[in-house]
């Protein structure tokens, strides 16, 4: 009795649950994209957006599904050369002021058309949000004047020839002033651009779904869906590839790139990007004040072996702060020599002829202990004895900005295509510690260059300035340079188009398929 | 999955008889237990579990509160990014009053639970933390019952056959089977059948959660640590209940031996074997960690996972919350289930 | 009054080794504990003696000699620093057993004083112990580990105390039901009325019993700590390189897989083998003390 009870119980019981599972997926299995016909693009993206609101953050995989929905007012040809977006023509009138004229009858993805008010509203917001201060923070709100619907100009605070460039970047997008009213405290699952793809749809963890903008202004794309989706194991995006159930894997890792490039249904594309990864020093702190013991180091490590094991061909070995696709990099450097003798007596004459203790912190990110692991064994050699702290992110990032560390493995990127990026925060004594120099590195010689070259116009004495900023900052040595990273896609072999982008953020609406 | 949720123990039989028992030699020793039931009605025995469970959330609140206070980390310089100005980042501390002692954070944050019933926004996607967690438990529901009926679909048939043929291959086979079930890291095993049967094979698809097909390996993959306890607990008390009088009776009677076993015996021993598939799903419902990593599955587990690392205090409060009130439920319903369907027990309530 | 003492005493003694005899006994005959058992002691062994026993050392670095396959020059081949995986699937045996042990050490020292403290003492004592656990159990434990890691740091030890601190509330109760069985038998009363302290009590009289199911539960603990271990390297939290920790060689090989696999393979087969083998004994053991299977 009580069995024939339970048994029907338990029988009920997984009816139920099998009718909620089965149901469940029913529906999402015939709305989604999962096979890759003419007229759908997927992807698999490392991370997931944080948010869509390019207000609201400032990290890569927010913007690589923001650059599809948004645009900016300028954009950079397949040159470098800042060419006209969102406006028709652009004039820096002076040192601190810009002329921008409006396209007319861009329509935003709520149906709004596109005018200057837009323009001002989402720059003063810009300028107020902390994530993108170091881009927008720097504009003057009060001097807006908005001439005609489609005449907008402005001021920034103080003069920098890197400003126009930037706007080139998520941040510099231009919002709709309605829908962002509207929406409130809700935008960023709301967004609304001008850009060929709209908003569908965002499952945390999982996908974006995106759909081509009807009434876009400008060339229609030639696909109607995309979803970009989130694999974080590398191994699963490439996978996920070979089995055709996306077209394009982002950050495929080196192990894989073989893989990819020996299946005949696929092709790799690749471009070294912005980011430089590198080991700094705390110069606020001893031994590593005394610019002896930071060359020895620098002697003591072998960059080469250690960027050619850890990344495998990915990306290139650092020379300098400025990486190689950023302008006024000096091509000109060359690799640190690598002299274990040359380090050793460089820690004699510094005074410790047996070494030291030290520690190198890092966060759990696997290149970046993987480095740290060699160059462990690298600095034993001149009997330098460093402990490796993996450190969360959270606790990095406070430890830094609190000065506790030795040496530290972190890296840079340099998010706009002007170089003042790449050297004003790492480098300038204003920014010491939270600012993001973590490296306390204070130099008035290089202080001077930095000031001196931002706000100089492009020309053949702002590229001997940043040469010589690269020159003076290598010599000081703050940094022991390691990598520079390098975007690996892999693609399906039909899909053309399609450029990475040294940003890290990659532009797909440009994609068709042979 | 987690051993440490129940225990196997032996009853001492002199305690039993003072509660009022006999011959219940295998047992699940759950706090309820402890507590004096003579007498008390069953609706009464709800209430008090609900009531007990109040201090019980208090108390976890207050552990996670602590543990976020003192790990280091600043949300505000995490959400704002590396670039922030130092003066948004302390502006933005001060609105999320990051900077008030302890105790007033703590009672804040109580005092809205209990009066508002609102535990807050994520700091990270701003949010209501409710929402983020009704997004992601869904994909964990499924994975955990999928990954449950699994094991009890494979555990259950594997654990009364064994324990029919006790000490033959295919007892010993099993066991070892399930023993390698617990022995193998979650993660190992998920990425060894993503090898074999999304790249070998190609018959499965290797992540996401969308269609049945997906769930499959992850299913597997959870399902095989519970296919081994369940198995286990199965045999071992199938084997108890195989050898009480009362089935050499019906035996004698002349009933056939698959009534015996199936109708009289698994009956019997079903009952511990519900008391563990309830604790192992509730505990699975806690989020797979691991297993919606390797397979990038948008579940509860993921969500937490990122919201430590992203000092996402809201979201760690309100979702380590969600799965207590969650876990204590389903403890509860296998508690009641228990009472209902052991008579010995559901005399003490009537 | 001395004689009531004396014969307590050799009650409780004689009870103690006729126990252990019998519990080895028993235990002998299951095959599968046996092999097991055997296991275990391969394995101490190899932790004692890895200095001897592994070729290379477990951070010796040879970065011409990265990712190669299975030879005899390196048994289970090298990594992708060129280090011996065999030497550090050796030295790692150290660290998994190390913190298993260490880990449950303190989950039942700790969960095993407050168990007999709440089952001793009973009343408000007992209900305020017992909430509190039912808190700790409350959490995931892999969320509480991950939590206590965040909160106190990376390394080893914190893993153990994550870890330890996790897996107390299962001790607690088992002590804590081995208490309540014990405490109203009849040799603890007498021992009361001889006027044994409490705590006298509860070290000669109580804890002797307690020991049976708690070296069953701390066998199953060890390979759970392993197992947690593992799955926090995983995620990237918890050891510090070079240590050669098996989880974490999992982790760093998984990039690795579909060129690699003896990266994962060795260190997966050691994780699996140690935590059978423990299982497999833990399962003996129980089976050995339980009187109604002694037929």
């Amino acid at each position: 009795m009580i069995k024939k009870k339970m048994k029907s119980l338990v029988l009920i019981c997984t009816l139920c649950l099998s009718v909620s599972i089965f149901s469940g997926c029913g529906n999402k299995s015939s709305e989604e994209v999962t096979s890759t016909g003419k007229d759908s693009l997927v992807v698999a993206t490392a991370y997931d957006a944080k948010s869509l609101d390019p207000h609201a953050v400032n990290d890569v995989a927010s913007s690589n599904v923001m650059t599809q929905i948004y645009e900016t007012l300028v954009q950079l040809d397949d040159k470098g050369n800042l060419v006209p977006m969102l406006a028709e023509s652009f004039k820096q009138v002076d040192d601190v002021s810009f002329e921008f004229k409006l396209k007319k009858g861009v329509k935003f993805q709520n149906g709004e058309e596109m005018k200057a008010s837009d323009v001002k509203f989402s720059f003063i917001r810009a300028s107020k949000s902390a994530p993108i201060a170091h881009i927008m923070g720097d504009i003057d709100i009060n001097s807006f004047k908005t001439a005609d619907d489609y005449t907008v100009s402005f001021k920034i605070k103080t003069p920098s020839t890197g400003f126009l460039p930037s706007l080139v970047h998520t941040g510099g997008s231009i919002l709709s002033e309605k829908a962002v009213t509207s929406a409130g405290e809700n935008y960023a699952m709301n967004p609304v651009g001008t850009g060929p793809f709209k908003f569908i749809s965002w499952t945390k963890g999982d996908r974006v779904e995106l759909e081509s903008f009807k009434d876009f202004h400008g060339d229609k794309p030639k696909f109607t869906k995309m979803t970009l989706r989130v694999i974080p194991e590398p191994t699963n995006r490439v996978i996920e590839l070979e089995s055709g159930g996306v077209d394009l894997a982002y950050e495929v890792s080196s192990n894989d790139i073989s893989r990819v490039t020996e299946n005949s249904e696929l092709q790799i594309l690749r471009v070294v990007d912005n980011s430089t990864q590198f080991l700094g020093f705390n110069t606020k702190k001893k031994p590593f004040n005394d610019l002896k013991i930071r060359q020895a180091i620098s002697y003591a490590i072998d960059t080469t072996s250690v960027v050619n094991t850890v990344w495998r061909g990915v990306g290139k070995v650092a020379v300098g702060p400025i990486g190689p696709n950023v302008k006024y990099s000096d091509a000109s450097l060359k690799v640190h020599e690598y002299n274990v003798q040359k380090a050793k007596d460089l820690l004699k004459e510094a005074g410790f002829p047996n070494g030291f203790k030290t520690n190198i912190w890092t966060n759990e990110k696997k290149e970046r202990v993987d480095m740290a692991t060699i160059m462990q064994s690298q600095l034993k050699e001149i009997g330098i004895d460093a402990k490796i702290s993996v450190l969360e992110w959270g606790a990095y990032l406070t430890g830094l900005a609190k000065g506790d560390q030795d040496m530290f493995i972190v890296g840079w990127t340099c998010q706009t295509p002007d170089p003042d990026m790449a050297v004003y925060a790492p480098f300038h004594s204003s920014k010491m510690g939270a600012g993001g120099n973590y490296s306390y590195f204070n130099s008035p010689k290089v202080d001077e260059l930095i000031v001196k070259g931002r706000t100089m116009k492009d020309s053949d004495e702002r590229k001997e300035v940043y040469t010589e900023i690269q020159k003076e900052i290598i010599a000081q040595a703050p940094w022991v340079f390691l990598s520079n990273g390098e975007q690996v896609v892999g693609a399906s072999k039909s899909v053309t188009g399609f450029k990475p982008s040294p940003f890290g953020y990659h532009v797909l609406y440009n994609i068709s398929y042979k | 999955m987690d051993i440490t949720f129940y225990i196997i123990f032996h009853i001492n039989k002199k305690y039993i008889d003072t509660e009022g028992y006999d011959n219940v030699n295998l047992s699940i020793v759950c706090y309820n237990f402890s507590i004096k039931l003579g007498g008390e009605k069953l609706k009464k025995y709800i209430l008090r579990r609900f009531a007990l469970l109040i201090p019980v959330i208090i108390g976890v609140t207050f552990i996670v509160f602590t543990l976020m206070f003192i790990t280091p980390g600043d949300p505000a310089k995490i959400i704002l990014g590396e670039s922030a100005p130092a003066a948004s980042v302390k502006q933005l501390r001060d609105e999320m009053g990051l900077n008030k002692p302890f105790l007033v954070q703590y009672g804040t944050y109580l005092k809205n639970l209990v009066v508002h019933q609102d535990i807050g926004k994520s700091y990270v996607t701003k949010r209501p933390v409710l929402k983020e967690i009704a997004d992601c438990f869904p994909a964990t529901f499924k994975l955990a019952s999928l990954s449950m009926i699994f094991a009890i679909a494979i555990g259950i048939p594997i654990g009364i056959i064994s324990a029919v043929k006790q000490y033959s291959w295919f007892d010993t086979f099993s066991m070892i089977f399930a023993l390698i079930g617990i022995s193998m890291p979650v993660f190992w095993m998920g990425i060894l059948l993503i090898l074999l049967f999304a790249v070998q094979l190609h018959w499965l698809p290797a992540s996401g959660f969308s269609s049945i097909n997906h769930m499959i390996l992850p299913a597997i993959t959870l399902g095989a640590q519970s296919v081994a306890i369940i198995t286990r607990m199965t045999r071992s008390s199938m084997l108890e209940v195989i050898r009480q009088d009362y089935i050499r009776t019906v035996r004698a009677k002349g009933q056939k031996e698959s009534v015996v076993v199936l109708r009289h015996a698994l009956g019997n021993a079903l009952i511990p074997i519900i008391t563990i598939v309830g604790l192992q799903f509730g505990g699975l419902l806690g989020g797979a960690v691991l297993t919606e990593s390797i397979f990038s599955i948008p579940g509860v587990g993921r969500l937490m996972v990122d919201a430590i690392k992203m000092r996402d205090f809201p979201v760690v409060q309100g979702g380590v919350l969600f799965i207590a009130i969650t876990f204590s439920i389903v403890n509860l319903l296998v508690d009641l289930l228990y009472a209902y369907v052991d008579p010995r027990i559901k005399s003490q309530y009537s | 009054m001395d004689l009531i003492k004396s014969v307590l005493n050799n009650n409780s003694k004689k009870k103690k080794s006729n126990q252990l005899l019998e519990t080895w006994k028993r235990l002998k005959k299951s095959k599968l504990a046996l092999v097991g058992f055997v296991i275990l002691i391969i394995l101490f062994l190899v932790a004692i003696f890895a200095n001897v026993i592994a070729p290379y050392g477990y951070a010796e670095q040879n970065l011409k000699a990265t990712f190669q396959f299975p030879s005899a020059k390196h048994i289970f081949g090298t990594d992708e620093f060129g280090r011996d995986i065999f030497s550090r699937v050796i030295f790692g045996s150290r660290i998994s057993l190390e913190v298993g042990f260490i880990a449950v050490t303190i989950a039942v020292i700790i969960g095993g004083l407050l168990g007999a403290v709440a089952g001793y003492y009973g009343g408000k004592i007992d209900n305020f112990i017992m909430r509190s656990m039912d808190v700790l159990l409350a959490i995931p434990q892999i969320l509480l580990a991950i939590s206590i890691v965040a909160a106190l740091g990376p390394g080893i030890i914190n893993l153990m105390i994550a870890v330890g601190i996790s897996s107390i509330p299962g001790y607690a109760r088992i002590v804590r039901a081995s208490v309540l069985s014990v405490k109203y038998q009849e040799f603890v009363e007498a021992a009361r009325a001889v006027g044994s302290s409490n705590s006298r009590i509860i070290f000669k009289h109580i804890l002797p019993n307690v020991m049976a199911p708690i070296i069953v539960q701390a066998t199953l603990g060890v390979a759970l700590a392993i197992l947690t271990a593992a799955g926090l390297s995983f995620i990237g939290l918890g050891i510090q390189p070079p240590t050669p920790e098996w989880g974490s060689m999992l982790s760093s090989g998984r990039g690795y897989i579909r060129d690699y696999w003896y990266m994962t393979m060795f260190p997966g087969l050691a994780i699996v083998i140690t935590i059978f083998a423990l299982n497999v004994v833990g399962d003996g053991i129980r089976d050995a003390l339980d009187p109604r299977l002694k037929n």
